[in-house]
């Protein structure tokens, strides 16, 4: 029905490690479609690292295929199609920017004369002439980016592409993407930012244990989880707001002798609770109930897929299970970003359906 | 998956026109000019490794060099191209490639390759090819030296021919550069990489002659690919039969290729 392939195709796709007990990747299933940006988010150690590395072209899976725009990644020839902006931000040292990008551009086939648009693109037009190891942390990421942009490239794979990124330059880079995408450019991301993925990603992929358990927009994601906090500076003590019915977990913050404590209750019914609490406390202040993040949510979901342990690996951090990690004892999955919420979450653990990932997929008919 | 587009089943003339990139020798191309940038910009470096081993053979060249072989026609420093020729060259191919891939393998630059459109075989074979200007530096400023010296007694032919015996029967010796660079972090590579050249140079002969040394030395020096390589660079100058040295050699290449290989997947695994 398409004359063009999925800028990425990724089917069945099932990858253990030499030694390893259990698989990195158990079987993965993921597409990008032009214009497109996924986030994938997922724990560390969950497949995130092995799952890029298979797409491009690090890694051949054990089984199933990765294609990007219908060619396998394992070829040369693929991968000057692919842009991709890794964590690391080495380059050699003593090559400069220009030198870099019209490197990137030459050994992808592609004529030098972008250069000087892609340069202005990311901002580094000036600095064309410096050398790589006189960049500041920021300016590496722009080069990184003119280098992976510089081949036009059919899917754009960006490894924490915004890490070590001020709050302006991260949104600059995402304004130049967006044109991009405009033009039909697939974007695969991988953050820690949850917040930021859910800015920017049209659909949100969460792994865990190998294995995609969620694929969807960031609302569906979002609407998927009916919880709701409520936050107040209230005189009813700790245990008569745990008592509510409906309520799933109260924390209270430390007050001082004499003054209000700030309650925060999570529930799925915000308001049968504020009529009780207000009834009980007339004077209750600094109300504010808010709805689940993106956070909470990704969270919810890779809390129902024990994890496995982590092992730093050089290189990228990725789950080498077996060996070392016996040693150490299984405990529950951590997102880096994961702040108190994750002690919430863990302790309230639904026992209903709610949170079942499986209903949040909602693949777009092909 | 409904959609059965298999990448396979695209048209063929969509097919040969998108993997119409650029081929091999024009990465290697791309690729070793990269490498001499980065070698030539950074005179530090290129200054020891050129220049070490030049002024390490004038000294010797100093001390023994204006000797005459007893049955030979020529001074000892025309010979000692051959043996400071081979140790300058093992130096250059050895040490270059394997801690630039160290390197590249630390700092995470060597990820950014391997996403690149350029096979890792033709990355690492840049760096190889890229020490062949540096070999041939080495031996032209040692030769310019053994002239300047008055040592030098020695035919164009019979020079080209020393050249081209050192500047290919080195390149092998960069396989075993690669093998330590894909396993050990750059200061470990440093420093087996020194481990392995000075041993190998004084049993094979390099800098004293094996007759001056105890007679165990000499037969360590026939299972060193170092000892002959500096014997075949030493044919064209009046040395022995040839063919065993180049065997010998080409075995070394083959055994150090199964071992860079294995190296590879290791590192890869």
């Amino acid at each position: 029905m398409t004359d063009r392939p999925d800028p990425l195709r990724v089917r069945d796709v099932r990858f253990t490690y030499p030694g390893a007990e259990r698989p990195a990747l158990d079987g993965v299933d993921l597409d990008v479609r032009p214009g497109e940006c996924l986030a994938l988010l997922g724990p560390n150690g969950a497949g995130k690292t092995t799952l890029i590395r298979t797409i491009t072209g690090m890694r051949a899976p054990d089984t199933g295929t990765a294609r990007v725009a219908g060619d396998d990644p394992r070829w040369a020839t693929t991968r000057s199609r692919i842009g991709v902006m890794l964590q690391s931000t080495a380059f050699p040292s003593h090559l400069t920017v220009r030198e870099l990008v019209e490197g990137a551009a030459a050994r992808a086939g592609r004529t030098a004369r972008d250069v000087d648009d892609v340069l202005a693109e990311v901002g580094l037009e000036d600095l064309a002439t410096r050398r790589s190891h006189r960049l500041s942390g920021g300016q590496r990421r722009r080069l990184q980016l003119a280098r992976a942009l510089v081949v036009d490239p059919t899917l754009l794979v960006l490894d924490e592409p915004t890490e070590g990124l001020d709050a302006e330059s991260r949104r600059a880079t995402w304004d130049h993407l967006a044109a991009r995408r405009d033009a039909g450019m697939a974007i695969l991301l991988t953050t820690h930012l949850v917040a930021e993925a859910g800015e920017v990603a049209d659909r949100v992929a969460v792994i865990a244990d190998g294995r995609i358990v969620a694929n969807a927009s960031p609302e569906v994601l979002v609407d998927g989880l009916p919880d709701r906090t409520i936050h107040l500076a209230t005189d009813v003590p700790l245990d008569q707001a745990r008592s509510l019915s409906g309520v799933d977990h109260v924390t209270a913050t430390a007050a001082e002798a004499g003054s209000r404590s700030t309650l925060s209750i999570t529930t799925r019914h915000p308001e049968g609770i504020l009529r009780s609490l207000l009834a009980s406390d007339p004077d209750a202040s600094d109300l504010r109930v808010v709805g689940a993040s993106l956070e909470d949510a990704v969270l919810a979901i890779t809390a129902d897929h024990p994890t496995r342990d982590v092992v730093d690996r050089p290189g990228g951090a990725d789950a080498r299970p077996g060996g070392p990690s016996r040693r150490s004892p299984t405990g529950p999955a951590t997102m880096p970003v994961a702040t108190a919420t994750t002690t919430t979450s863990a302790e309230t653990a639904p026992t209903g359906t709610d949170r079942t990932p499986a209903r949040l997929t909602d693949r777009t008919p092909a | 998956m409904s959609t059965s587009t298999t990448p396979l089943s695209a048209a063929p003339t969509t097919r040969r026109a998108r993997s119409a990139g650029p081929g091999a020798m024009t990465l290697l191309a791309l690729e070793v000019r990269d490498e001499m940038r980065i070698i030539r910009r950074e005179p530090a470096a290129l200054f020891f490794s050129v220049l070490m081993p030049v002024m390490f053979y004038m000294l010797f060249v100093a001390l023994f060099g204006r000797e005459m072989p007893t049955g030979a026609s020529r001074p000892v420093g025309t010979f000692m191209l051959a043996t400071f020729g081979t140790y300058g060259a093992i130096v250059a191919t050895m040490m270059n490639p394997g801690i630039s891939l160290a390197t590249a393998r630390e700092n995470g630059w060597f990820e950014n390759v391997r996403v690149s459109p350029v096979p890792v075989g033709v990355h690492l074979a840049a760096k190889v090819v890229a020490t062949v200007p540096f070999v041939a530096g080495i031996l032209v400023a040692m030769t310019a030296a053994s002239a300047a010296l008055g040592v030098l007694e020695v035919s164009v032919t019979e020079w080209l021919a020393l050249m081209a015996a050192l500047v290919i029967g080195s390149q092998s010796f960069a396989l075993v550069g690669l093998v330590v660079g894909a396993l050990a972090s750059p200061n470990a590579a440093t420093a087996i990489l020194n481990a392995i050249i000075m041993p190998a140079a004084i049993a094979s002969g390099l800098w004293f002659p094996l007759e001056t040394m105890p007679a165990w030395v000499s037969t360590v020096a026939t299972f060193l690919p170092t000892y002959h390589l500096a014997q075949l660079a030493a044919t064209p100058l009046g040395g022995g039969p040839w063919m065993t040295h180049l065997l010998v050699l080409i075995a070394f290449t083959g055994v150090a290729g199964l071992a860079a290989a294995a190296a590879w997947r290791r590192a890869d695994a």
